[in-house]
């Protein structure tokens, strides 16, 4: 194996551990309440500008910022299931696409007039810091971010498999009206789950910003790629976001190196399109079927 | 009675058409003959939103696929064919319509999300292949980002008038058919229960399938006038994705699945967009994300679809 097929496939692992951490919260609020989150991607928006802001501000490291980003897209994310996506979850699902998109437009387009369209980078002391052996090389921010996306992506399967309100999450998803008749407040659920599910992302957002462009309209690309990532790995299936995750990361890398950075995108599109047509339920066949 | 307000309404139609036509012979100033024709344009391509997701409740993403195949398909007849606008408009409706064909025999088995996402998709695909494929392939035919620059229209927005008005009329005359035929009965059948209406005999692919290619064939020639309009197109202009949300908001905002829907959704966000436009250029797609949100939350079903229901309930 030659040295360019073995550095992509390593860029390839790094980038899909990103992209499973982002979107295994889209998994989740689609899994639980049929939502197809379009204003996904201003999650990780929102998540990487508090980084950026802490560490303009205070000069925090945007590794420590990653509780506080938590928590805030925790209470939005609650706050906007709660007061509006709830309003339409009983209506047919086509209504809670619209309405997310409604959200993408307000919070990209409010992000643009608070912080200008100006591209931001967050340049910390290991910025641009490689691990480099055996003619291979590995950048410490992202080989940081890999093992913390994994980490959320466990974190959230083992607090839906061995929390309480795990167990509540999980009910619903199954059968909401089991679940209220079992006194599972369903709304306080999916005001959890939006909640969760935002956090978990605001984290993944607050973890790539030591490396990625931080601008006000990065979002819709993201909210594309969890897209493509959940549909591999199966819809609503946790572990499915890791897979499918590594699958596309992989698969980019590979055409970027192989063929261009710009057919790469095209291969994703096209994965994504193949992938639904002949494989909805993903590539292990666990998630929720069309 | 329901046969009779339909043909109330195509007259309605026809008198409009009738007095947008003479519109360009009193109307000298080309700002508003402009915003008539833009106003025809979009309520002809909300309309063929509707023709498909409308009736039958299968949200396309991916309608602007069709809208750029179309342009596309014009452009290259026009410059490499050399051929006239006339020749490429059926073209390109016929090449969009053959595409949805194809395209929609794995997808239409694709219910709910998983339907909107592979067209969404399948839109972007297109768009990178338009962008992508010259350099790829090292030729010269979509001309990636350049983007294709198509011969001066000897016409004004007159001219754009007369033709957005023409497919529009043909969009709500295939609208009319539905609300009256067999086929629209099978296409709502399948909006309200789709198994149901496949047990009692219904070919429900085979109406998706003819409504997908209808509504592309459509689109497609609208991709044809509105590149010949602009006389200038690019893969980041016809596949996007904006064209796409504007063409379903317009129909919610409407009434998805009525007559109407189109027609009130088009003029009012495209009369809207106008004012906001200039007056608030900085906070107009907020604005617009305000309105979309509003409307979910207060008019769920749309001005005409509100508008019915309260006479309903009046006459109740």
């Amino acid at each position: 194996m030659d040295v360019l097929f073995v550095q992509a496939l390593i860029n390839g692992l790094l980038l899909g551990g990103v992209y499973a951490a982002y979107s295994a919260g889209f998994s989740l609020i689609f899994g639980v309440m049929g939502v197809l989150n379009l204003a996904h991607g201003e999650l990780v928006m929102l998540g990487a500008f508090i980084a950026y802001g802490l560490f303009e501000l205070v000069r925090l490291d945007p590794y420590l910022s990653i509780p506080i980003a938590a928590v805030s897209l925790f209470l939005g994310g609650y706050a906007i299931q709660k007061f509006i996506i709830n309003r339409v979850i009983e209506q047919p699902h086509l209504m809670s696409y619209i309405l997310t998109f409604g959200l993408h437009l307000i919070l990209a387009n409010t992000a643009v007039k608070l912080w200008t369209h100006d591209f931001r980078t967050i340049t910390t002391s290991y910025s641009g810091m490689n691990a480099a052996f055996w003619g291979l090389n590995i950048p410490y921010a992202r080989l940081i971010t890999f093992f913390l996306a994994v980490a959320v992506v466990i974190f959230l399967w083992l607090f839906l498999n061995r929390s309480e309100t795990g167990r509540a999450i999980r009910a619903t998803a199954q059968d909401k009206y089991a679940a209220r008749l079992m006194g599972v407040n369903v709304r306080e659920i999916y005001a959890l789950t939006f909640g969760l599910g935002a956090a978990v992302t605001g984290m993944a957002g607050a973890s790539l910003s030591p490396f990625t462009i931080i601008f006000p309209e990065m979002g819709l690309g993201y909210t594309v790629v969890a897209f493509c990532v959940v549909v591999l790995g199966g819809m609503g299936y946790m572990q499915g976001a890791l897979y499918g995750g590594f699958a596309l990361g992989v698969v980019q890398s590979l055409t970027a190196a192989y063929l261009s950075a710009g057919i790469s995108v095209a291969v994703t599109f096209l994965l994504l399109f193949v992938m639904l047509v002949l494989r909805p339920t993903g590539l292990t066949g666990k998630g929720i079927a069309g | 009675m329901k046969v009779q307000t339909a043909r109330k309404r195509l007259l309605i139609w026809g008198v409009l058409t009738l007095l947008l036509c003479l519109f360009p012979a009193f109307v000298s100033s080309q700002y508003l003959l402009r915003v008539a024709a833009l106003i025809v344009f979009w309520i002809g391509m909300a309309g063929c939103w509707n023709l498909m997701s409308g009736y039958t409740g299968y949200v396309d993403f991916g309608p602007v696929a069709y809208f750029g195949i179309g342009s596309y398909a014009a452009a290259l007849v026009m410059t490499e064919g050399g051929r006239s606008f006339f020749l490429a408009l059926p073209v390109a409706g016929c090449t969009a319509a053959l595409v949805a064909f194809l395209i929609g025999m794995p997808t239409l088995r694709l219910k709910g999300a998983y339907f909107a996402i592979a067209t969404f998709a399948f839109a972007e695909t297109m768009k990178q292949i338009t962008l992508e494929f010259d350099r790829t392939f090292g030729i010269s035919f979509f001309q990636g980002s350049h983007g294709i620059t198509l011969p001066i229209a000897p016409y004004g927005n007159a001219f754009f008038l007369y033709c957005a008005l023409a497919v529009a009329s043909l969009v709500l005359l295939a609208h009319h058919w539905i609300e009256n035929s067999r086929f629209g009965y099978a296409l709502k059948a399948i909006h309200e229960a789709e198994d149901t209406a496949e047990l009692s005999g219904v070919n429900t692919f085979g109406v998706k399938l003819t409504a997908y290619a209808m509504s592309a064939f459509f689109l497609g020639v609208f991709g044809g006038i509105e590149a010949y309009w602009i006389t200038y197109i690019t893969p980041a202009d016809v596949f996007s994705v904006h064209k796409t949300v504007q063409m379903v908001i317009m129909t919610l905002l409407g009434g998805m699945g009525t007559f109407l829907g189109p027609i009130v959704g088009a003029v009012f966000l495209t009369g809207v967009s106008e004012i906001l436009g200039l007056t608030f250029v900085e906070y107009y797609l907020i604005l617009v994300g305000m309105i979309i949100v509003g409307v979910i939350l207060l008019l769920p079903r749309g001005i005409v679809g509100t508008w019915k229901e309260r006479k309903r309930l009046r006459s109740l």
